[in-house]
Order: C-alpha cells, then sequence, then structure tokens
C-alpha cells in the first residue's frame, strides 16, 4: 500500500512527465522529419556519417537529467515537509523496506516513462536512418537516460536528507558524480563502460538509506 | 521490567551542539494513566517525544516501550503505538477517504474504520476534501480520528494543542479523555497550552530548563501546592531563593511565593529568611497558576 500514497502524491505530476518527456522526444524525431523534407534524407545521412552528428542532442541531452530530478523532488520533498517522513517510518513496517519500497515506485515510474521515450526515438529514427545510423543515435543516447534515473537517486538521497550541512555537501558529490555521465562529447562514447555504469547507477539508489539514517538519529546540523 | 510500566526512561541526557537540554531525565508511565508533559518553549517536550518514538538519539540514557528499548523496537510494535506529530501533520496530498484507506491497510483485524468516519461526520467536510484545504482545528480532528481507528495501546501526542481555536481544544480533550478513559489506554502528552490539561491529564510532569521540578498526580499537586502571599513595607526587596520556596518575588507591595509546604512550614521558613510576614494568604490554584508558579514567568 505504499505505491498507494506515491501514486496518490505524483500521479498527475507523472501525467505531466509522460506528456513533456514524450513530447521533448517526439519533437526531435520531427524536426530530423522535417530536415529530410527541406534537405532530402540524402544530406542527413551524410551530415551523420561525415560530421558524426545525433541530431537529438541538442533537444533530449537533458531532458532525462530534469525529470529524475523533478521527479525525486515531487516525491520526497512532501515527506520532509513538517517532518512527514515520521509518519511513514511510524508504520508497522520495516524501515529499510518502506524507503526501499519508494524508490522502486520512483525507479518505476522514470524508467517506464523514459522506455517510451526511446521507443518514440526508436521508430521514429528508423523511419529515416539504416540500421548502424539509429542504433548509433539510441546509444549514444542511452548514458543521458542513466543520467535520469542517477539524478532520481541522487536528489533522493539530498531531498531526503535533514541537516543542510549534509544537504549541501550531498549536493556537491551528486553533481560530481552526474558529470561522469557527460563527460565524453563523443557518440557512442560509453559504449564498453555502459554496463558498469547501468550497475553503478542502481548502487546509487543505497545512498539514501544514510539520509534517512541521519533523520532517525535526529540530526540537524 | 515493570510490566506495568508502559513508558519507562532513564537518566535522559540530551545537547543540541553544546546547549543541554536535560540531564539524567527519569520518569515512567503506568499503564491506563494520561500523564502530561508540561513545560515552556524549548524546555525539551519534543525531544523527549523525539526520543520516545525514536527519531532522536539521546545523549545518555534509554527508554523502553512495552519493554523494549526504543532505538531497537520490533517494527510490529509500532502497531500499539499511535503518534500525533506536532501540529497534527498528516499527508497534506491525500484526502479524508484516501487517507483512510492507506492507513487502514497497515493494521489488519484492529482498525475500526467507524471510529474514524464518526468523527468525520463532525467535521462537515466532504470524503473527497484534500487535508491541504482544510483548517489546522479540522486536520487535528483528521489525526485524531486516524489514531482512534487505529486503536493503539498506547498513544502520544507531541503538542496536540498547537493551532487549535478553544473549541477543537475541548472537542479534542472530551473526545480524547472519554476514549482514554473507557478503553483504558495510556497517553503521553505535551502540550504548551495548560488550561485545558486540567481536565484531560491524571498525572503530570513539569519540566523546566535542564530537567523534571515535580512528576505526580494532578489532584496530588493541586492539593498540596499553594501561592502564598502579604503585604510588605514599600521598597521591600526579597531574597531571590528561600528554602522550599518558589518563585519569590515582590509586585507593588505584595510578596509572592508558591511552596509544597504546609502555611506554619511556610511561615517559618520566611520569617528565617528575613521576610517581614504579615496576614500570610494561603490561595489554592489551578494547573496553569501553579506551572506558573513552578516555572516562572519568564
Amino acid at each position: 500500500m505504499i505505491y498507494y500514497k506515491e501514486w496518490i502524491k505524483t500521479r498527475w505530476f507523472l501525467l505531466l512527465l509522460f506528456l513533456s518527456s514524450n513530447g521533448f522526444a517526439g519533437y526531435a524525431v520531427l524536426r530530423i522529419f522535417r530536415v529530410v523534407e527541406l534537405k532530402g534524407a540524402a544530406h542527413l545521412w551524410e551530415v551523420g556519417i561525415i560530421k558524426d552528428s545525433v541530431f537529438i542532442e541538442s533537444t533530449m541531452q537533458f531532458v532525462p537529467l530534469i525529470a529524475g530530478i523533478l521527479l525525486a523532488i515531487v516525491q520526497f520533498a512532501p515527506e520532509m515537509y513538517h517532518k512527514c517522513l515520521k509518519l511513514t517510518l511510524h508504520l508497522p513496517c520495516s524501515h529499510s523496506k518502506m524507503i526501499f519500497s519508494m524508490l522502486k515506485f520512483g525507479l518505476l515510474a522514470v524508467i517506464s516513462c523514459f522506455f517510451v521515450n526511446l521507443l518514440i526515438l526508436f521508430f521514429g529514427l528508423q523511419q529515416v536512418f539504416a540500421h548502424e545510423l539509429y542504433w548509433h543515435i539510441i546509444l549514444t543516447a542511452l548514458p543521458w537516460f542513466l543520467a535520469g534515473i542517477a539524478a532520481y537517486l541522487l536528489t533522493s538521497w539530498v531531498v531526503l536528507e535533514p541537516s543542510w550541512l549534509y544537504r549541501i555537501l550531498f549536493i556537491a558529490i551528486s553533481m560530481m558524480l552526474i558529470r561522469i555521465y557527460f563527460i565524453s562529447p563523443y557518440p557512442e562514447a560509453y559504449n564498453g563502460f555502459l554496463p558498469y555504469l547501468t550497475v553503478f547507477t542502481f548502487l546509487l539508489g543505497s545512498l539514501s538509506w544514510i539520509s534517512v539514517s541521519h533523520f532517525k538519529k535526529g540530526k540537524q546540523f | 521490567m515493570d510490566e506495568e510500566k508502559i513508558i519507562e526512561c532513564r537518566n535522559l541526557t540530551h545537547y543540541y551542539g553544546k546547549r543541554l537540554i536535560y540531564e539524567n531525565l527519569s520518569f515512567s508511565v503506568p499503564k491506563g494513566r494520561i500523564l502530561g508533559l508540561l513545560g515552556k518553549n524549548g524546555a525539551g517536550k519534543t525531544t523527549t517525544i523525539n526520543i520516545l518514538s525514536g527519531y532522536l538519539q539521546p545523549k545518555a540514557g534509554q527508554c523502553f516501550m512495552f519493554g523494549h528499548d526504543t532505538l531497537s523496537m520490533p517494527h510490529e510494535m509500532r502497531r500499539r503505538i499511535g503518534l500525533l506529530i506536532e501540529g497534527h501533520v498528516q499527508y497534506q496530498f491525500m484526502t479524508i477517504k484516501e487517507i483512510e484507506k492507506f492507513y487502514a491497510s497497515f493494521y489488519p483485524g484492529q482498525w475500526k474504520r467507524d471510529a474514524y468516519y464518526e468523527l468525520m461526520n463532525m467535521l462537515k467536510v466532504a470524503p473527497g476534501q484534500k487535508i491541504s484545504r482544510m483548517s489546522c482545528g479540522q486536520r487535528s480532528q483528521v489525526a485524531l480520528g486516524l489514531i482512534l481507528a487505529q486503536d493503539p495501546e498506547l498513544l502520544i501526542l507531541d503538542d496536540f494543542s498547537l493551532g487549535l481555536d478553544p473549541g477543537y481544544r475541548r472537542l479534542f480533550v472530551e473526545y480524547l479523555r472519554d476514549y482514554a478513559k473507557s478503553e483504558n489506554k495510556t497517553v503521553f502528552l505535551t502540550s504548551h497550552i495548560i488550561q485545558d490539561m486540567e481536565r484531560l491529564i491524571d498525572d503530570c510532569i513539569i519540566m523546566d530548563y535542564g530537567g523534571i521540578l515535580t512528576q505526580q498526580p494532578v489532584d496530588q499537586l493541586l492539593n498540596t501546592f499553594h501561592r502564598y502571599t502579604c503585604r510588605v513595607p514599600d521598597g521591600y526587596s526579597c531574597p531571590s531563593s528561600i528554602n522550599g520556596m518558589y518563585r519569590p518575588n515582590v509586585l507593588r507591595q505584595t510578596f509572592e511565593v508558591h511552596s509544597f509546604l504546609k502555611p506554619d512550614e511556610v511561615e517559618n521558613e520566611l520569617r528565617s529568611a528575613g521576610v517581614p510576614v504579615n496576614n500570610l494568604i494561603c490561595e489554592n490554584l489551578n494547573l496553569e497558576d501553579a506551572f506558573i508558579g513552578l516555572t516562572g514567568k519568564y
């Protein structure tokens, strides 16, 4: 039933998130279609191969990141309002189960949303590009979506932290960790590293327990 | 540990930074009693509630509820404890109906839905009304209704009177007292508004900065603690402390002091301290006056 609470809290935001992120994905595809209409598919292929362009970068690169940050704020800021988290932790369930179920809900929401984003990109790009070219774009975009998941988990860690001093420290660490996902500007630069980056991203979920432990100890400074 | 003690705190000491909140605070709450922890703002009432509910680790000492250390209490024990957070905080984003449905799922076999809706019907609000759009008084009834529906053995209420107008305070107090007494529940509560406590609590702990001033049944306190006054010459300055007396002071040629001692004992002590006693008047007090007498006006 913890999912019921999370659903009521986030449902309108999730609808907005779903519509806007898919709107961006659709817009990225439509921009490519427009170029095909104006200059022809051959020109687009040429730019893609010679200039190594991925076309969707300017529209999509930071959309998952912003989506992850906003979802964590919408989900966990109400828990910290007047220390409402005490109510959740007072329920007769183990604290770890409660917190990780809340994170699981958020993760399922962002992953579902990102999955639909990728489907729109995949089927849109498939209309215009050859197999190698559209996979080139999708593989380049995957670290951006992993950054979105990392942003969700790191923002949850920051928002759940009761002490402002630690919160500032966690923000600084989070910014450095997020930088990892955007270090290389070259397409497909992360290909060999993607499995490790995926494991690393999901391990970030355990950080929230540090904040909850601080909350339980009554840390204020 | 005595089975009849639902709550027991032993030698609690806590600091915020270098500021001492209290030292070696010990008290217990017996089964079936309503105990009020009374103190001025900043005396450590919410700190004690936070330690009891496991949201604050004291610098020293231990708290037990139902015989379990609050820091390592099994999560199933929380089924037996109802908690009201300061300001009647509840999930603002839920409606009256949604919040009942949510909590009910965590308390199968013990949830009393009718108790909740009986209280909600008094509020004249629609079941679809969001808690964020309710007044503080209405929110207090939602929070109380949820606790009554949970039907816990122990109720912990942190500053239940905060933000409530006299009507809602009275409603809350009467409903709570009636429930606790008829169902033999144990209640531990804090408040900084003392007026309504007299009709609610059986026992009181009065705290000042640093520790407990007294812990006893309210009836006993009101029968034994008195205010003594007498006229003194113009310009008289009284001693700052007198053996067995609380808060001696002079205002417009009237000397005033509070004490647990009997009138003849007070007179002897005052004379020994050099106070020019003349027609000493002994007055009975209500709980608020007794609280001020013990803790002072400032």
